[in-house]
């Protein structure tokens, strides 16, 4: 028992300066380091580098990784990123993050190779000794974790509580706009703490790394569990986060003492530990019924009243808007129609394989378009739509398959089981605001893709499962057609939704939770109705993709690789149809040609998703997207050649120069972005 | 920027103690108010916002709410549009106790207001506002069923069409209709606001310092169209005013409510409120030395303290009538 307890500290000691990393950045930043697993990764790599393939000396290797580079690499990230994120939507920052959540991993492989490392030496040196410690065996490894703990707490809530730096951080926490006031500089402060935040982040690297492997992905999932400790945190408190990260340690490790070591359920419990306390905290704050809160962005009351209303969620779509609604229905509607015509009539003109392919970049385009619906309307991040797309899948395969039922109905219901899953965890996350449903569908994918698509039916000794097109769409060019169709009739759709009542009362909720409350409207209920119809149409493009590149593995459909996605299509624009479409081809389409035309280069794919990374984190500064800041520079620089706005509203009663807005965005919004 | 340290006013003079709606705190109110609430107390951590206060409007009437800086006027909106808990109290909307009703129950009884700080939806612009807010009204189900439904890309019906453009034109929005909200100034934003409260066609309205960001043009016309939808509207439409101005609020309202400190320290007609001595010491700043018409004497000493910066001068209360 108590040996499982002493194990169990050590992952859950892990985990504890894990999560009270990121509650640190998350209070004093008000960015929920998204990527802080794949900052841990790169400094664990490159401590083994140093270490192991260098043959640096541990002590050497481990200052000048994790006291040296990591710190600097959190400078550096402030300098090129952050910086400009200080006031920008949550939204947009944990989407920056996302984006280095992609990148990073790539640039890891780039920098040091793609070997697999099966072991991985922490900061004790080989061989490790063992002490004991009440009669249960202790690893010096396991004892350097809990004095980092212990350190890391200790020291944390020292300078936090008694020491100036401390004052200036807790100031800021407060009020940003305050503490620059008063003569504090923030930005030297905001140095101080990315400094930090990296540094844990490189700590927790290189002492996971002998636990958990030099795995991006196992860190990821490392990151997901701290991250359970934020959200029963509540993401502020710091004592609540250690504690709970330490308790998750406890209960896995006492689980693999209790439960049928060799059950596959057990493995599966394990896995489920982060899962099961995010659902403890969401049921428990449903039974409560409080919300956590309204503002879960940053700053206090203060900083609410002073900055400009709508600003701190904003962040730029208003250019957006602005834009669409001065340009007439004409130049509306005919861009994205000749688009849609021009890659619709592609498929004709290429042969074979390519045909194939351009099946899966619309079957891709439909999965996108749910984000169009939950991100580019909703303003919601959610990180799970892989995952949904993964349930239509395989719904699709077993009624079809093993059933017999016809394959459109069968995904049909797919889309509908996705769409209750959808409904269900935005019911329990919306609830608390939108940080928590990034952090609680990013859990929801995790635990699907560990519990349910390893399960042994879908799994099916890893040849995976095939599923027939229907009979009248089985060469790749009638297939592809029906993708386009179904693509086309879930965009009509959007256009409609947009329009409708529906996707009103979604901005509505969207832009203004009070304002939406008072005017009678359930913000609740509008963005949980955004969210299953998001799940909906992730679901019917799981279900092409099926189709489309049958037989496929359930491993497919992985959140991380999901995350990837999302990088993607934010790159390219979140609110309209045709960046789904194009972000479809351009998911599937480099990525082939490169490996068709040059198959030996084995590191494109890693430039690919380091180049995705850096469209993502460019969402700073252009939140609605490549294509959208595109087509409103190509058409800033066509009315410079019209001498004047003929279709332009006239300035309004009040004075209002309504037909300049177009041009130039509302100036107190594009400056926060910029 | 008050602080719970703060002592509260003296007892108020005789005067205050005149107005109407003095009632114990747990006794329901009679069906007759249109609104009510009794005894709301509100605390923010240890500031104590809202302190045992009650306010209550007749259906068709105007109720002014003024006070200082910090005063809790927004606070006890919040408390009456169900957006802020309170501590202790109760509120009634038409009769019904409505103290555990959401924001959104409220809004569905005939419930709407304006913020201080616009509230106001970025994506859509000032017409969608408006009509988005009559249909959460009036036909609540299009909410969600209206996305199935084709038919939202036609032109909408007469009578909403009719309503809608008719507040547009009202509120002289109507060149700005189609304008996206975030391109607008606060002082149109306002105007937005007003509006979409209007379409939702409200039996009570809370309207936060509609006034401030108007220029004087613009706030006579919101001062006018007030009076306007009041004595027209059937059923009738009770409002809540809260403003700096007092001068507008003076000349507005039937009844007046003053906070200070999260107390009521007055109620009564405008014409009450224009004499009562603890409101002149409230509002009385110590940068106002023409304004010796009162005697000083009267005016307790921590209570002339409390009115902070950008008080409205004696000159306000005696200014219009
Ligand atoms: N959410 C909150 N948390 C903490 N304190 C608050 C909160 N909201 C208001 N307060 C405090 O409560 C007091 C009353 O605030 P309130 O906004 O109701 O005043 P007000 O009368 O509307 O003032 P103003 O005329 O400046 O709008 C103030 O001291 C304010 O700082
Ligand atoms: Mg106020």
């Amino acid at each position: 028992m108590l040996q499982f307890v002493i194990a169990g500290l050590v992952l859950g000691g892990i985990y504890a300066i894990a999560s009270a990393g990121l509650v640190i950045t998350y209070t004093s930043s008000g960015i929920l380091n998204f990527a802080f697993g794949a900052m841990a990764f790169f400094i664990a790599r490159f401590y083994y580098y140093l270490h192991t393939q260098e043959s640096w000396s541990i002590a050497a290797a481990a200052v000048v990784s994790i006291v040296l580079a990591a710190p600097a690499m959190g400078v550096v990230l402030y300098f090129l990123l952050f910086r400009y994120l200080r006031l920008s939507a949550p939204l947009i920052k944990v989407v920056a993050t996302i984006g280095l959540l992609v990148a990073i991993p790539s640039l890891a492989t780039l920098a040091f190779g793609n070997q697999a490392i099966q072991q991985a030496p922490g900061l004790a040196p080989e061989p490790v000794a063992v002490y004991q410690f009440l009669g249960v065996p202790v690893t010096l490894d396991q004892v350097i974790v809990y004095a980092c703990v212990i350190v890391t707490v200790v020291a944390g809530a020292l300078v936090l509580r008694y020491t100036e730096v401390g004052l200036k951080v807790r100031a800021m926490v407060d009020s940003p706009a305050m503490t620059g006031l008063s003569g504090t500089n923030p930005g030297a402060i905001s140095v101080g703490v990315w400094a930090v935040s990296t540094f844990f982040a490189g700590l927790v690297g290189v002492l996971a790394a002998p636990i958990i492997g030099l795995d991006s992905g196992k860190f990821t999932v490392l990151i997901a569990a701290s991250l359970a400790a934020v959200v029963a945190a509540k993401l502020r408190n710091l004592p609540v986060a250690v504690l709970v990260g330490l308790a998750m340690g406890v209960a896995t490790s006492l689980f693999q003492r209790y439960l049928p070591p060799a059950s596959q359920w057990t493995t599966e419990i394990i896995d489920a530990v982060p899962f099961m306390v995010i659902a403890l905290f969401l049921v428990y704050s449903l039974i409560r019924g409080g919300r956590v809160g309204d503002n879960e962005g940053w700053g206090g009351v203060l900083d609410r009243a002073i900055t400009p209303q709508g600003e701190s969620r904003l962040a730029g779509s208003a250019s957006g808007t602005v834009e669409t609604a001065s340009v007439g229905v004409v130049g509306k509607y005919a861009g994205p129609l000749l688009l849609m015509v021009v890659v619709g009539a592609l498929p004709m003109i290429v042969s074979g394989y390519w045909v194939g392919l351009f099946a899966q970049a619309f079957a891709y385009a439909v999965i996108f378009l749910s984000w169009t619906i939950v991100t580019g309307e909703g303003g919601m991040l959610w990180l799970c739509q892989i995952t949904f797309a993964g349930v239509g899948a395989l719904t699709t395969a077993q009624l079809a398959s093993n059933h017999g039922w016809p394959v459109l109905a069968a995904a049909l219901v797919g889309g509908l089981v996705a769409m209750v899953m959808g409904a269900l965890v935005g019911f329990l996350s919306i609830r608390l605001g939108d940080l928590y449903v990034a952090l609680v569908t990013l859990t929801f994918g995790l635990l699907m893709e560990n519990l349910v698509f390893t399960l042994p039916t879908f799994v099916n000794q890893g040849l995976g499962l095939s599923v027939n097109r229907p009979g009248f769409a089985t060469t790749d060019l009638t297939f592809t057609y029906l993708s386009l169709l179904v693509f086309v009739v879930i965009a009509l759709f959007i256009v409609n939704f947009r329009r409708s009542t529906t996707g009103l009362a979604l901005n509505a909720a969207r832009w203004s939770e009070a304002g939406a409350r008072t005017s009678g409207i359930s913000v609740v209920q509008q963005k949980v109705i955004a969210g299953s119809l998001a799940a909906f149409i992730a679901g019917i493009g799981g279900a092409l993709i099926a189709m489309a590149q049958s037989p496929f593995q359930p491993a497919e459909f992985a959140t991380f690789q999901g995350v990837v996605w999302l990088a993607i299509f934010v790159t390219i624009g979140v609110r309209s149809n045709v960046a789904a479409l194009i972000a479809g081809v351009m998911f599937v389409f480099p990525d082939a040609l490169f490996q068709y035309y040059l198959p030996s280069w084995t590191t494109l794919p890693e430039i690919l998703s380091v180049l995705f990374g850096l469209g993502a984190i460019s969402a700073a500064k252009y939140p609605e997207g490549a294509l959208a800041e595109n087509s409103r520079r190509l058409r800033a620089l066509l009315q410079g050649f019209r001498p004047a706005r003929p279709g332009g509203e006239p300035p309004g009663d009040l004075g209002v120069p309504v037909g300049v807005a177009a041009v130039s965005p509302a100036p107190r919004i594009s400056e926060q972005v910029s | 920027m008050t602080t719970a340290a703060a002592p509260p006013p003296s007892p108020p003079p005789p005067s205050s103690s005149a107005g109407p709606a003095v009632a114990p705190a747990d006794v329901p109110p009679g069906s007759a108010a249109a609104l009510a609430a009794r005894g709301v107390t509100v605390r923010f951590g240890g500031l104590m916002a809202l302190h045992d206060v009650s306010i209550e409007v007749e259906p068709g009437a105007i109720a002014g709410l003024v006070g200082p800086n910090g005063a809790g006027k927004s606070t006890l909106l919040g408390v009456l549009s169900g957006l802020q808990r309170p501590n202790a109290g109760k509120v009634w909307l038409r009769g019904e106790d409505v103290t555990q009703a959401s924001p959104r129950a409220r809004a569905a009884r005939g419930l709407a207001r304006t913020f201080q700080q616009p509230e106001l939806f970025m994506g859509l612009t000032v017409r969608e506002h408006l009509v988005l807010a009559y249909r959460a009204r009036t036909a609540r189900h299009r909410l969600w069923r209206d996305m199935f439904d084709p038919r939202s890309l036609l032109p909408a019906s007469r009578t909403e069409n009719d309503r809608v453009d008719g507040l547009l034109e009202l509120l002289r929005l109507t060149r700005v209709a189609k304008a996206p909200v975030a391109a607008l100034p606060l002082g149109v934003l306002r105007l937005v606001e007003v509006g979409r409260a209007l379409a939702s066609d409200p039996q009570v309205l809370l309207l936060d310092e509609p006034l401030s960001g108007l220029d004087i043009k613009a706030s006579e016309n919101l001062l006018l169209v007030f009076r306007q939808i009041v004595d027209q509207a059937d059923p009738p439409l009770s409002l809540v005013i809260v403003e700096h101005d007092v001068a507008a609020v003076l000349s507005l309202s039937d009844t007046v409510f003053v906070l200070d400190f999260g107390e009521r320290i007055a109620v009564g007609t405008p014409e009450q409120i224009r004499n009562d001595a603890a409101v002149r010491a409230a509002y009385l700043g110590d940068s106002e030395p023409a304004q010796r018409a009162t005697p000083t004497s009267e005016i307790p000493a921590e209570a002339a303290a409390s009115g902070s910066e950008p008080s409205p001068s004696l000159a306000d209360l005696e200014g219009r009538s």
